[in-house]
């Protein structure tokens, strides 16, 4: 039998109402309250402990709250962390997500929890997280905990799991290919959603439009003419041998070449490793990709203050969008240690 | 990754051909290049040609990055 | 224009002394086929091999596929490549069935070439696998290239078209088994009260040096602009593959031959849509190229009077700007659209699907994750050069990694990415596949 502990809000947890949410972190031995039923429900794990904490004092002391959880699971052994159900409670979400991603990173357990799509837990933690579609309140409670004891123990007994929609969960943009178990082909479900589209029928996008998000703008450069300025490319430019191995597709390395001394990228010297797009331009006159020709010309004249004596370059094409957020951290953390105030960053 | 170095509060200026591909995924300012494969210089125009235009289009983009802007901006070239 | 399919369903096939076929039995004769392929002086080397569904054999690099068919009335297979230009669509043509023309590079991949795996696990990804394969190794002097990450394979993919045509001779005098018919009325006769429907067509053309694009009736689709072509004539030969774009977005000749979408539009013709045809578009690098195609699919669609239109992409990455602006700009002159293309998500399946979207592209048909992360067992028999999945940057693999290591192992395993799955995104409609959450 495995071992699962739960985590509980003061109310939950039968510590009392709203005037106990200050209540402070602690542990119990065995399961109360809904843990108690769930523990009834899940085949392949024992409830061991619940851990309850006042929503007031995790929401106000929420990195001291969450220590003290993890002190207090730090001697106990267990193969699952589940929380909640919060249904539609604001406070209860936001502790069950942070609970559940403070336990995930230190103990590498899987970690599930259960909310209402309105509740603002969702959105804050369902991208790290795997958070089930739960009810409006209590009275979900039965329905809401076997999602989770049923998708708990399958986890538990390494079967197949299923998508975010056939397992009940919100989807986390985590997006993977998978056969269709009716084999429907392609040029059948686009005759279906044509003919639903046009007879104003309701039909289901296979590629739903996610929602962007923007980074706040930075200040601008006060005097260019001091300023130190740095060059970065996705056209994948770098020295002939490509000495970091870069690859000319789904790149998951980043390099950093020298250009001191030099007036122009000569194409005995870089060239394009880029998969995406016809070489022969930049492999013929590189600065078409990398401006340093131009850009040491602005340095001659003090129009800018200094060229940074090293340029970034990558490969755009295919990269995980954490792959690039990861290259794009490192070289961030390299360009603030070298007091670069500004960057061009050329794209192919 | 033009993302990750603006929210580190550094100026940064993504010079792209796919106007629409930059603004979607969230640069803040954008210099229109000349294509994908060349973005700052035509190997059918003379290296003059090419120099011009480069020259031009880094000018700018070096303009852009002193520029004050409240909302994404596609610097008109 | 009619168009008549005669079938022949292969399900066997030999090396015998005439190249002939009877009861599904389809024999050929080894050194003829081989002098088909050595006319051409490029073709330095050169053997065939048949494999079947379940064989415990790997492909790769593997270049095209075709059908071997051949014309009743003489016409070459592939009007402007390997003959005189002539109409597609018309007539008789016959084919056998259940069969293709794997070609595959003896020694050299590239970043546009796939792996098929006959048997095991990896024979789910693609479509060639539950075919009775005609396979060509061979490799030729295009030394110019042997090191280049894009390659045309010209005198490669060339050979594959003339082997198939040579097999298809097989069956030129025969009844067939089992007969197709497409007929196109003309347009302004089509009147029916029912909706009317274009599939647009945007082929890869994103090269703008030749020897690597799409070709219809021979031309570099990266020079034309958006045009509206029978679909018989896609089913007959007009359209020749390309060498470029990883290989599982790629549609490859046998794809066009065959076209499932086509097929299926025609199907409901006259039943739930009125088929108009197809615009053929492409796919390309520069701003005005795209928006100037766009600007003829949308004008092209108004003057048929097109009510929905289906528009399908072979590719990703940069062309996806041109697959979502052609859904918007239809969206915004009232047509109503439906998107058929993959996605590339990452091997985390966290990236954004496609570089460009937008809300008015609120009808897409997904048929895969081109950044799949796929691990394979070794394979008994590796047709080809295993290496080079690993050596010469095809799309999908790579020469080492720090948390994967090498795509190809000392056992003869491989690990990659779906991108290199010959033409297993399967866009033209075959794809049982798609993508969800989890």
């Amino acid at each position: 039998m495995k071992k699962a502990i739960v985590y509980l809000n003061q109310f939950f947890g039968q510590i009392g109402g709203e005037s106990t949410a200050g209540h402070q972190p602690a542990i119990k031995e065995g399961g109360i309250g809904p843990a108690q039923e769930l523990n009834r429900q899940l085949q392949h794990a024992e409830v061991t402990h619940t851990v309850v904490c006042g929503d007031n004092y995790m929401v106000e002391n929420e990195e001291e709250a969450v220590k003290q959880i993890l002190e207090l699971l730090s001697d106990k052994e267990f193969d699952i962390f589940i929380s909640g159900p919060a249904f539609k409670a604001g406070r209860y979400g936001l502790a069950c997500g942070a609970v559940n991603k403070a336990v995930h990173e230190a103990f590498s357990v899987p970690v599930i929890t259960s909310m209402h799509t309105e509740n603002p837990g969702v959105d804050l933690y369902k991208k790290e997280l795997i958070i089930f579609s739960g009810g409006e309140s209590v009275i979900a409670m039965d329905e809401d905990l076997k999602k989770l004891a049923v998708y708990a123990d399958k986890i538990l007994t390494n079967q197949p799991l299923g998508t975010a929609e056939e397992e009940g969960y919100h989807a986390r943009g985590n997006r993977h290919q998978i056969w269709r178990d009716d084999q429907v082909c392609a040029a059948d479900r686009v005759v279906d959603m044509l003919l639903k589209k046009i007879h104003d029928q309701p039909f289901e996008s296979e590629l739903p439009v996610p929602k962007r998000d923007n980074v706040p703008i930075a200040p601008p450069l006060s005097d260019l003419a001091t300023a130190r300025i740095a060059v970065l490319t996705s056209g994948g430019v770098v020295p002939v041998n490509n000495p970091d191995h870069i690859r000319s597709a789904s790149a998951t390395r980043w390099g950093k070449y020298s250009i001191e001394g030099m007036e122009r990228l000569e194409a005995d010297i870089f060239k394009t490793i880029h998969g995406g797009y016809d070489p022969t331009a930049i492999d013929a006159d590189p600065n078409i990709c990398v401006p340093i020709d131009v850009l040491r010309a602005y340095e001659a004249e003090g129009k800018i203050g200094h060229l940074y004596e090293f340029f970034y370059s990558t490969v755009g094409t295919g990269v995980t969008q954490s792959d690039a957020a990861r290259m794009g951290r490192e070289i961030v953390e390299d360009l603030l240690a070298v007091d670069v105030d500004a960057a061009i960053m050329i794209s192919t | 990754m033009v993302k990750e170095v603006e929210r580190a509060g550094i100026p940064i200026v993504q010079m792209a051909n796919l106007v629409l591909v930059a603004k979607n995924t969230g640069a803040n300012r954008i210099v229109p290049t000349i294509s994908i494969p060349h973005p700052l210089g035509d190997p059918n125009t003379s290296k003059e040609e090419q120099w011009k235009v480069r020259h031009h289009r880094v000018g700018i983009a070096l303009q852009g990055l002193t520029t004050d802007i409240q909302e994404q901006t596609v610097f008109a070239v | 224009m009619k168009f008549t399919i005669g079938n022949f369903l292969v399900q066997e096939i030999r090396f015998g002394a005439n190249t002939s076929y009877k009861k599904g039995l389809l024999t050929i004769n080894k050194s003829e086929a081989l002098a088909v392929v050595c006319e051409d002086d490029h073709i330095t080397e050169a053997d065939l091999y048949l494999v079947h569904p379940g064989d415990d054999v790997r492909l790769l690099p593997v270049k095209d596929a075709v059908e071997p068919r051949i014309k009743l009335d003489g016409a070459p297979l592939f009007p402007g490549v390997t003959g005189q230009m002539v109409q597609c669509g018309e007539g008789i043509t016959h084919a056998l069935k259940g069969c293709s023309v794997v070609v595959v590079g003896q020694q050299w991949g590239g970043y546009q070439d796939g792996v098929i795996d006959m048997g095991g696990e990896g024979a789910k990804y693609t479509y060639f696998s539950q075919l009775h394969n005609i396979v060509l190794v061979a490799d030729t002097d295009e030394a110019f290239e042997q090191k280049e990450l894009q390659k045309k394979n010209s005198a490669l993919r060339r050979a594959g078209l003339r082997l198939a045509e040579y097999i298809g001779s097989a069956v030129k005098t025969m009844e067939p088994e089992k007969m197709e018919q497409y007929e196109m009325v003309p347009v302004a006769d089509r009147v029916i009260p029912l909706p009317k429907i274009a599939l647009v067509l945007q082929v890869q053309s994103q090269m703008e040096k030749p020897g690597y694009n799409t070709l219809c009736y021979g031309w570099d689709c990266n020079h034309m602009v958006p045009t509206f072509i029978n679909p018989n004539e896609i089913l007959d030969g007009a359209m020749v593959s390309g060498s470029f774009m990883p290989s599982s977005s790629k549609w490859s000749t046998y794809d066009f031959q065959n076209f499932p979408m086509i097929k299926r539009l025609y199907q409901e013709h006259g039943k739930t849509l009125n088929f108009i045809g197809v615009i053929l578009s492409n796919l390309n690098v520069e701003s005005d190229q795209k928006e100037r195609s766009t600007l003829f699919v949308v004008n092209m669609a108004k003057t048929l009077g097109i009510d929905a239109a289906i528009v399908a992409e072979e590719g990703y990455g940069n062309p996806d700007t041109d697959f979502t602006s052609c859904l918007v700009a239809l969206e915004d002159a009232g047509i109503k659209t439906v998107g058929l293309t993959n996605e590339c998500t990452g091997k985390d399946g966290r990236s954004q699907p496609l570089v460009y979207m937008h809300e008015k592209a609120d009808a897409i048909v997904s048929c895969g994750n081109v950044s799949e992360l796929i691990e394979l067992p070794p394979a008994k028999i590796v047709l080809g050069n295993l290496q080079a999945l690993a050596r010469d940057g095809m799309s999908g693999g790579w020469a080492d990694d720090e948390l994967l290591g090498p795509s190809v192992r000392p056992d003869g395993s491989i690990i990659m990415e779906n991108n290199a799955m010959f033409c297993g995104d399967q866009v033209v409609g075959w794809s049982t596949k798609t993508v969800k959450e989890f």
